[in-house]
C-alpha cells in the first residue's frame, strides 16, 4: 500500500518516476517558476513539480500560504508563463496551444471575480457568451447554473448586494457555464463560514460525481483535502513533498489509534497488562503501550486491527470499559513529511521577510 | 438537474468552430456591454462625469467673460476685424469644455483596470478563449462612446443656452457638433492610453489618478483649450504649439465660429493619430505583459 505513496525529500537525487500518462489529463513534468524579486534576489515560487491528473479525478494541492499551489495553478490554466519544464493538458502544449486549453478548462480565482454592477444572471450570461457559446444556449445553461447553486431568487439582483457565499458560488457558475471539461479551484472556500463552506464541498462532491468532472483544487485546509480529494499533492517551499490518497497518506504513517479503556476494578492492573500482552499479539499492531486507563495500540489499518483486538479480548475475558479508533489527519501527515505544524507556517513568510531585510 | 454534458460540449465546439472569424467582434462588443451597463449602473459617476462640465462651462465663461470681451473689443489681437467679436466667450470656450471633459474621462479610464486587476475579473477575460486585444479594444470603444455622449450633451445645453440669448454661432451646426463629437471621443480615447498604461503598471488607484490629474492641467491650461493663441503669454504659445490638445481645441472652435477648417481638422486628427498610437501602444505593452 505504501508503494502508492511517492514522498520526495529531495527530488534532485532521483529522476522521478515516468508515470504512465496513458488517461492522464494534467501532465506536469518538472516545472519551475521563479520570480525576478523586488531587487537582486530571485524567488523559487516553484522547484521542479511533477504530477499528472487522471481523466475524471478530484486531485488536490495541500500546502500552506506561499507554498507555490497558486503559481502552479495559473500556470496550468495558462495565466502565467512557466520558467522551465513541460506542462500537457488534455495533450495540448500549456504555451502552444493555450488557446485550445481555455476552452476545456473552468477557473475560479482565489479572489472572487464577479462583478459587483451586474446581476448574477448577468455575470454568468458575459462568461457564456465570451466562451462563444450560442445566445440560445447561453440562456438554458445560466438558468441551469442558478438553479443548482440556489441563485435563482436573487438571480436578477446586483452581486454586490450578495453575502460572501452566494458571491463564491455565482464565481463557481462562472467557472462551468461553458461545461469545462477540468475544473481548477484555488482555494474555493478560504474565507467562508463553516455552513457555506459545506454546501460549496456537497456541490464539488456532485459535480464530480454526477457530471465525471475533472476537479483541480488547491486548498490549505487539511478537513477540505480528506473531504473532497481522491489523490493529494503535499505541496511545501515550492516542492511536492508527498503524494497519494488521504488514506494512503495517513496509512504510510501507520498511525491508526486505538485505545481500549480498561473496566476499574480489584483486578484493574492485572487485566491492563494481560490487555498488553493480547494488543501485542494482534497481527498489524505496530506498537501498543500502556497509560493510566488502559491500552493504546498503533496500527495501519484500525477497523480491522480493532475488531480482532476486541475478539481476542473477550476471548480472554478481560473486562473492556471503553474502545476508542482516531485515525491520524493530514495534519500528522504534514508534520511528517515537512516537520512542521502546517498552521505555524502561515505566519512564517512574514518573519522571513524581516530577516531578510536585516542582513 | 444534470443535462447531457456530451452533447452541450458537441455544440459548443460545433459552434466554436463556425464563428472563429466573427467571433472577434462578439467579443469587443461583449466587453464594451458590460463597461457601458457598469456605467449607466453607477448613477453617481454618470451624473457627475456630466455635471462637472457644465459647472465649468457656466464658471469660466461668467468669471473670464467680462474679461476676454474687454480685451478683445477691438477684435482679436493682430486679427484683421477692428469690430468687437459677433460672439460671447463661451462659443470660445466650448469645444475647450469638450476637451477638457474628454480629458478627465480619460484619465478615469485605468481606474476601472486596477480595479477589474484587483478584483480577480480580469483573470475571467484572460482565462476565457478570446484575443487579449478584444478586452481592451471593448473597454476602449465603451469610453469613446461615453466621451462622445459627454461632448453631445455639453454641446445640446450650449444650444439651449442660445436661446436664452447667448450668442454662440454653431457655424457648422449639427454635422458639425457631431463632428466635435467624435473628435472628443477619439482625443479621448488617445488619451486613455497614458491612464490605462499607468494603471497596468502600478496596478494602483492613487497612482494612476496622481499621474493623469497632474498632466490634465497643465495640458488644458498651457493649451489654446481656454484662450484663442493669440491671448496667450508668448511662453504658453510656443507650448501650445506641441500640446495636442491645441489641435484638437482649435480644429473644435472654428467648427463652431466659423466653418470648416480643413487645415485645422487634419492637424487635429494627425494630433491624435499620432498621440492616440503612443499612448496606446504603451497601453498594449503593459496589457500583454499582465501577469508575466
Amino acid at each position: 500500500m505504501s508503494e502508492a505513496v511517492t514522498p520526495r525529500p529531495d527530488s534532485k537525487k532521483k529522476a522521478v518516476p515516468a508515470r504512465s500518462s496513458k488517461g492522464s489529463l494534467i501532465d506536469v513534468r518538472h516545472l519551475v517558476k521563479v520570480y525576478a524579486g523586488g531587487g537582486q534576489e530571485e524567488v523559487k515560487a516553484v522547484n521542479d513539480v511533477s504530477f499528472s491528473v487522471s481523466e475524471g479525478e478530484f486531485f488536490g494541492f495541500l500546502g500552506p500560504n506561499g507554498a507555490g499551489k497558486t503559481t502552479v495553478i495559473r500556470i496550468i490554466t495558462t495565466l502565467l508563463p512557466k520558467t522551465s519544464g513541460s506542462i500537457r493538458v488534455a495533450g495540448m502544449d500549456v504555451e502552444r496551444d493555450g488557446a485550445q486549453i481555455r476552452r476545456i478548462i473552468g477557473y475560479t480565482g482565489q479572489s472572487i471575480g464577479v462583478d459587483g454592477e451586474l446581476t448574477g444572471r448577468e455575470n454568468l450570461w458575459l462568461i457564456g457568451r465570451l466562451y462563444h457559446m450560442p445566445k440560445s444556449l447561453v440562456k438554458e445553461r445560466v438558468e441551469e447554473l442558478l438553479e443548482v447553486l440556489q441563485l435563482k431568487d436573487a438571480a436578477d439582483r446586483r452581486a454586490y448586494t450578495y453575502s460572501g457565499g452566494m458571491r463564491r458560488r455565482l464565481d463557481l457558475g462562472a467557472g462551468l457555464v461553458h461545461h469545462p471539461r477540468i475544473l481548477f479551484l484555488d482555494e474555493p472556500t478560504t474565507g467562508l463560514d463553516p455552513q457555506t463552506r459545506n454546501a460549496v464541498w456537497e456541490y464539488l462532491r456532485r459535480l464530480h460525481r454526477e457530471e465525471k468532472m475533472t476537479i483541480f483544487l488547491t486548498t490549505q485546509y487539511m478537513e477540505e483535502a480528506d473531504q473532497l480529494c481522491q489523490r493529494i499533492a503535499i505541496i511545501d517551499q515550492g516542492k511536492i513533498v508527498a503524494e497519494g490518497s488521504p488514506t494512503e497518506l495517513k496509512a504510510a504513517i501507520g498511525a491508526d489509534i486505538i485505545t481500549v479503556r480498561i473496566t476499574r476494578d480489584e483486578a484493574f492492573e492485572k487485566s491492563r497488562d494481560r490487555a498488553l500482552e493480547i494488543a501485542r499479539m494482534v497481527p498489524g499492531v505496530s506498537r501498543a503501550t500502556i497509560f493510566d486507563e488502559g491500552v493504546s495500540a498503533h496500527t495501519a489499518d484500525g477497523g480491522a486491527t480493532l475488531l480482532e483486538v476486541l475478539r481476542r479480548l473477550d476471548t480472554e475475558k478481560v473486562p473492556v470499559h471503553q474502545v476508542a479508533l482516531a485515525h491520524p489527519t493530514l495534519d500528522e501527515v504534514f508534520l511528517q513529511h515537512t516537520g512542521r505544524q502546517m498552521r505555524v507556517e502561515e505566519v512564517k513568510p512574514m518573519s522571513r521577510g524581516f530577516g531578510r531585510r536585516r542582513r | 438537474m444534470v443535462t447531457d454534458v456530451g452533447h452541450a460540449q458537441r455544440v459548443i465546439t460545433r459552434t466554436r468552430d463556425s464563428e472563429t472569424s466573427g467571433g472577434v467582434l462578439t467579443e469587443i462588443g461583449l466587453v464594451t456591454w458590460r463597461s457601458l451597463v457598469k456605467l449607466t449602473r453607477t448613477p453617481v459617476l454618470l451624473f457627475f462625469s456630466l455635471f462637472m462640465p457644465l459647472i465649468w462651462l457656466v464658471m469660466f465663461s461668467q468669471t473670464f467673460g467680462t474679461v476676454f470681451s474687454s480685451a478683445t473689443s477691438g477684435g482679436l489681437p493682430g486679427g484683421g476685424s477692428p469690430t468687437p467679436l459677433p460672439y460671447d466667450y463661451v462659443a470660445v470656450l466650448l469645444p475647450g469644455i469638450t476637451v477638457m471633459t474628454a480629458i478627465q474621462s480619460a484619465s478615469q479610464s485605468g481606474f476601472a483596470m486596477v480595479s477589474d486587476l484587483e478584483s480577480g475579473f480580469m483573470d475571467k477575460f484572460f482565462v476565457a478563449p478570446i484575443r487579449r486585444s478584444s478586452v481592451l479594444a471593448g473597454k476602449l470603444l465603451a469610453d469613446g462612446l461615453r466621451m462622445a455622449a459627454q461632448a453631445g450633451i455639453i454641446l445640446g445645453i450650449a444650444a439651449l443656452l442660445t436661446l436664452a440669448g447667448w450668442r454662440i454661432p454653431f457655424a457648422t451646426g449639427v454635422f458639425g457638433a457631431v463632428l466635435i463629437m467624435f473628435l472628443a471621443a477619439a482625443f479621448g480615447v488617445a488619451f486613455s492610453g497614458l491612464s490605462n498604461t499607468v494603471a497596468l503598471r502600478t496596478k494602483n488607484t492613487e497612482s494612476t489618478m496622481m499621474v493623469s490629474f497632474s498632466l490634465t492641467f497643465p495640458l488644458l491650461f498651457l493649451s489654446t483649450a481656454m484662450l484663442p493663441k493669440a491671448l496667450l503669454p508668448s511662453w504658453v504659445q510656443s507650448f501650445s504649439t506641441v500640446n495636442p490638445v491645441s489641435y484638437m481645441a482649435d480644429a473644435a472652435r472654428a467648427l463652431i465660429l466659423t466653418g470648416y477648417d480643413w487645415t485645422a481638422l487634419g492637424n487635429a486628427i494627425i494630433a491624435i493619430a499620432a498621440f492616440g498610437i503612443i499612448l496606446n501602444g504603451l497601453a498594449v505593452m503593459a496589457f500583454r505583459a499582465q501577469g508575466k
